[in-house]
């Protein structure tokens, strides 16, 4: 758990153990014994209780060059121990769970994660401002013989008006003329005017939509319309990033020469995600990640919207079932929409079913394209860590073939966000298709 | 003076595809290639049409472009389904590297599922059998330890080993025979790729027996077929000539993918993205900026056991041919028009053709070689070469190799590249140093250390990163400069395992991407400057082997070789 206040206690973020004895004022810790080359340790660590003395604290770690190495190892020319600058990272957590929970993927992340990590965490909304910060370097020793690489974490806890202002709060703090990541696990109140202020200043905003409440589609309206708003901005959804594996899938299936025309011609594509709801209506479960897989696909076959995706309406049913004791209510016929391609128009469903696996979870891709009086169906379903393909060109099977996805967990996927820099072309893509199927949401 | 080679004139001005001169003011080379306004217009040169035919075909063959869903894939791109043909599964490299390479790949799940492995030997095996071995060897090799059983039970299954002599015909026969079996059984669709780790004698005989059973056809639908050959191509130019044209006669050239493992290695690759990727070094990468370049492979280990191999062979049909001159068409060459396989290579052939081939008195002055006597190395005595196993106690081989090439183009000229290998040095190092020149004038003079001209290092092995030397002033009041670096480390950069160059390069041979394999030419133009030093050689005794002890920094004369020239070898 992280604490709120300013006692600390060096175990608390992931596997980084300080060893070795810490002055009381707080500050560089020398280790009793020489760091282990790839562990990360804890070199630093004090308290800071106003922007400027955080900003003191950072120079004065960098003040001291026996926190990296011993001048006189090197005889020749000095190595000057440079920070590996790749990024700013700015982690918001507006509970401290989910604080704790990034922390420690952060932690594991050390060595690789960016120059530097501002972690903030509100506390006590209606109380007194304050603010109080942990100021840490941790070090990595890439090998026996090199300077050691470190990085800097603030762990900023802002009570009353000032976890409010969150630009404000951040601003300070960045290492200058370096892209900044901002890390919003959780629910971001995209709307929000200090979330705007803060994304002005950022290049690159991490976000999991799939873990978003409700069918998570309002909040992903708002997600597209930020690549309007801020031209500079990347995004990266771990929910989109995930699929990637199935996209690999769905993409072999129309490798093979005599079966590409068939995009051209798709008439239908249908998908099913788990729901655990008792009937799976509209509004119940998260729907991004179904939704970005025909959103995936309309965008990069040049569809468009024709009619947003809107619950679907059992056909020929008018009233209201009448369930008998013990019966249970019939599953929702889940979202249909309607996009338009080259050659006509193409229906999209997107279909929940129940399923003990975690609700959005896409369970089943099915693609069906007509050309030239022939039919192509591909079925992409997933089982435990395999996505399978099989395809039938007029019922006759012609392909089956499997695909491992693991499932990949924060630590890769934050990694990854990290590395891979500027606006995807595809995800772009992807996310302002998902956005116009999700209609306006009325 | 050294004679430019008469066959292939190096750069040659007539050329309207070779891009403008590096050293020339406006505009830059990154601007220059593909600007010629006649360049689109009908093939002028055999080159011309050459290419002109080749883009033709790639384009047909290159399902992505026709797949719009393949878009942005490209790092996800699992290979399609295919059967491994393994020749010499039970010798040393299949069990060391390639394997372990393929399980590694297997683990990260950048095989395809429908991927099968069938290893060719002539030992007797079961497959149970054989998978065993074969697990102690990933256990012991895999870069990725524990090895996991559950991951290594699913490739293993995957195994099966076919027993049968190179020259048997009816081995071959029964190898198709099993492979059809597995394109029905296993769904690996008729894709195969032949992977050659048999002693190279052997390369000639397998590709005919490859060929007389009908195994390198690309049938339409039915698959792609590829081979991988490992190093060493030859071992002159006739013989690589020759084998080249035997592997010709069965398989097309896009269909052969010679490794050489350096260029599978992260920052070779790297190499590429440093130069053309950045725009601030490309200016300067020219006669005009550029004092010198070294390429050192320096290794601490002797032989290890392979007396006979290297008795053969010596450093410069081992390294010099292959791994410097790879690292030297790299660092030298100009930048290609695409990144793709055939535009990369055709650069790196023209730098390789630029080099000035040696005369024997060329090679008298500019070409040491060396062969390590007893001495000490990490703190262990070491025996001397010629007490190694299987060594002929008088051997004349050499263990280490310089040499001073010059490249005779536009940006080049004038620009010595000095290359040096051996074996039993006090470190293993491989590392490229561009030595920058001088500052025209002297400002400082009253600091008690004179600045030292630039040098950007790029480290490619044991800890790959690049490195800038640069003067600095050292606080205080006094104009005191001290010469500093900044050093970039890949691993601290990125902590991410850098791949094996075999994991690398196998993926690639699965895709399809030859880019960082050795073409035909390629491997002919490397035997043409390597072949004069040999027979120079021959003519000559050796200078008075051994002569460096193992554990030092080579022989005298390689040191003289720069110090003639006022410059010495970088310390590493």
């Amino acid at each position: 758990m992280v604490e709120a206040g300013g006692s600390e206690s060096p175990r608390q973020f992931g596997d980084i153990i300080a060893v070795g004895t810490r002055p009381a004022g707080g500050g560089r810790i020398a280790l009793a014994d020489p760091p282990v080359p790839g562990e990360p340790t804890m070199r630093w660590s004090s308290t800071a209780h106003t922007i400027d003395e955080i900003e003191q604290e950072l120079a004065r770690i960098w003040a001291q060059p026996n926190l990296m190495i011993d001048p006189s190892e090197d005889g020749g020319g000095r190595h000057i121990a440079a920070r590996t600058s790749v990024m700013n990272l700015v982690v918001i957590a507006r509970q401290p769970e989910v604080g704790a929970k990034a922390a420690e993927t952060i932690s594991k992340l050390t060595g690789r994660h960016p120059s530097r990590t501002v972690v903030v965490l509100a506390a006590d909304p209606d109380g007194p401002p304050w603010l109080d910060a942990r100021i840490q370097a941790h070090c990595v020793l890439p090998r026996a013989d090199a300077p050691e690489t470190c990085t800097e974490l603030i762990f900023l806890t802002a009570g009353g008006e000032t976890g409010r202002h969150l630009s404000a709060l951040v601003a300070p703090l960045l290492i200058h003329d370096l892209p900044v990541t901002v890390w919003w696990p959780g629910e971001p109140p995209l709307g929000a005017v200090p979330t705007q202020t803060l994304l002005e200043s950022t290049d690159r905003l991490v976000v999991d939509a799939s873990i978003w409440s409700g069918d998570g589609l309002a909040r992903l309206r708002q997600l597209a319309s930020l690549y309007d708003r801020f031209p500079r901005l990347s995004i990266r959804d771990f929910a989109l990033v995930r699929q990637s594996r199935w996209r690999e899938a769905i993409a072999s299936v129309f490798d093979m020469p005599e079966y590409t025309p068939f995009l051209g011609s798709i008439r239908r594509m249908a998908v099913g995600y788990a729901t655990r709801d008792e009937t799976g209506a509209p509004g119940s479960t998260n729907v991004v990640k179904p939704l970005y897989h025909v959103a995936w696909l309309g965008s990069r076959l040049g569809m468009h919207p024709v009619a947003p995706l809107a619950p679907a309406e059992a056909r020929g049913r008018t009233a209201p079932v009448r369930l008998r004791p013990g019966e249970r209510p019939p599953m929702h016929r889940g979202l249909a929409g309607r996009m338009r391609s080259g050659s006509g128009d193409v229906s999209v469903v997107i279909r929940p079913v129940a399923s003990p696996m975690p609700p959005g979870t896409t369970l089943r891709v099915e693609i069906l394209a007509e050309r030239r009086g022939s039919e192509l169906r591909a079925d992409v379903t997933a089982e435990a860590e395999n996505v399978h393909v099989h395809t039938w060109l007029d019922g006759v099977q012609y392909m089956d073939r499997t695909f491992k996805a693991p499932r990949r967990n924060d630590v890769d996927l934050l990694g990854e966000a990290l590395e891979v820099g500027g606006r995807e072309p595809v995800a772009v893509e992807t996310l302002r298709m998902a956005a116009e199927l999700a209609g306006d949401g009325s | 003076m050294a004679a430019p080679k008469t066959k292939a004139p190096a750069a040659a001005p007539a050329d309207p595809v070779t891009p403008a001169p590096p050293g020339a003011p406006t505009p830059g080379p990154a601007s220059a290639p593909g600007t010629t306004p006649g360049k689109k217009e009908a093939p002028r040169t055999m080159r011309d049409l050459r290419l002109a035919t080749e883009s033709r075909r790639r384009v047909a063959n290159t399902r992505a472009l026709e797949n719009p869903l393949r878009e942005g894939l490209r790092l996800e791109r699992v290979p399609d389904p295919a059967a491994f043909v393994l020749f010499g599964a039970t010798g040393d490299l299949a069990h060391r590297k390639v394997v372990p390479a393929l399980f590694q790949l297997w683990r990260t799940h950048l095989l395809p599922h429908e991927f099968q492995i069938v290893a060719v030997g002539r030992r007797p095996y079961t497959d149970q059998a054989f998978r065993d071995e074969l697990r102690d060897s990933v256990r012991k090799y895999s870069r990725v330890q524990p090895v996991d059983e559950e991951t290594w039970g699913d490739l293993a299954e995957r195994i099966t080993y076919h027993r049968g002599d190179f020259n048997d015909p009816t081995m071959f026969q029964s190898l198709a025979d099993r492979l059809d079996g597995l394109d029905e059984d296993q769904g690996t669709r008729g894709n195969r790729i032949f992977y050659l780790a048999t002693q190279p004698s052997q390369f000639a005989e397998i590709v005919a027996g490859l060929g007389r059973a009908g195994l390198d056809h690309e049938h339409h639908d039915a698959g792609w077929r590829r081979v991988v050959i490992e190093k060493p191509f030859g071992h002159d130019l006739d013989s690589a000539i020759r084998l080249n044209r035997e592997v010709g006669k069965v398989f097309r050239e896009r269909q052969v993918y010679r490794i050489d493992h350096y260029l599978g290695k992260e920052t070779v690759r790297n190499l590429l993205v440093f130069r053309f990727g950045n725009g601030i070094f490309e200016p300067i990468w020219n006669r005009r900026h550029i004092d010198h370049v070294q390429i050192t492979v320096a290794e601490s280990i002797g032989i290890e056991g392979r007396g006979s191999f290297y008795e053969e062979t010596g450093a410069s049909r081992d390294f010099l041919q292959n791994h410097l001159l790879q690292l030297l068409s790299l660092v030298a060459m100009e930048p290609p028009a695409t990144f793709d396989a055939d535009a990369l290579r055709d650069e790196k052939v023209k730098v390789i053709r630029a080099v000035s081939e040696l005369s024997p008195d060329q090679v008298a002055r500019d070409v040491v070689r060396g062969q390590y006597g007893p001495g000490w190395v990490s703190g262990k005595p070491v025996i001397g070469y010629r007490q190694e196993e299987e060594v002929n106690p008088q051997s004349e081989t050499e263990t280490y190799v310089a040499a001073r090439l010059a490249i005779d183009d536009w940006r080049w000229s004038g620009v010595p590249f000095y290359l040096r290998m051996g074996k039993r040095l006090p470190k293993r190092a491989t590392e490229i140093a561009i030595q920058f020149k001088d500052v025209p004038h002297r400002l400082f003079r009253d600091s008690a250390t004179d600045p030292e001209p630039n040098l950007l290092a790029m480290r490619i092995q044991p800890d790959e990163g690049i490195m800038l030397r640069f003067g600095a002033k050292v606080p205080g009041l006094g104009v005191d400069i001290r010469n500093v670096t900044m050093d970039f480390t890949y691993g601290s950069a990125f902590q991410v395992d850098s791949p094996d160059a075999y994991e690398t390069l196998i993926l690639d041979a699965l895709l399809g991407d030859a880019s960082l394999f050795t073409r035909a030419d390629e491997v002919e133009e490397a035997w043409s400057i390597v072949d004069p030093i040999i027979h120079a050689w021959a003519e000559e005794e050796a200078p008075g082997f051994p002569n460096y002890e193992a554990g030092t920094w080579g022989p005298e004369a390689a040191d003289d070789l720069l110090a003639r020239e006022g410059r010495r070898w970088r310390r590493i």
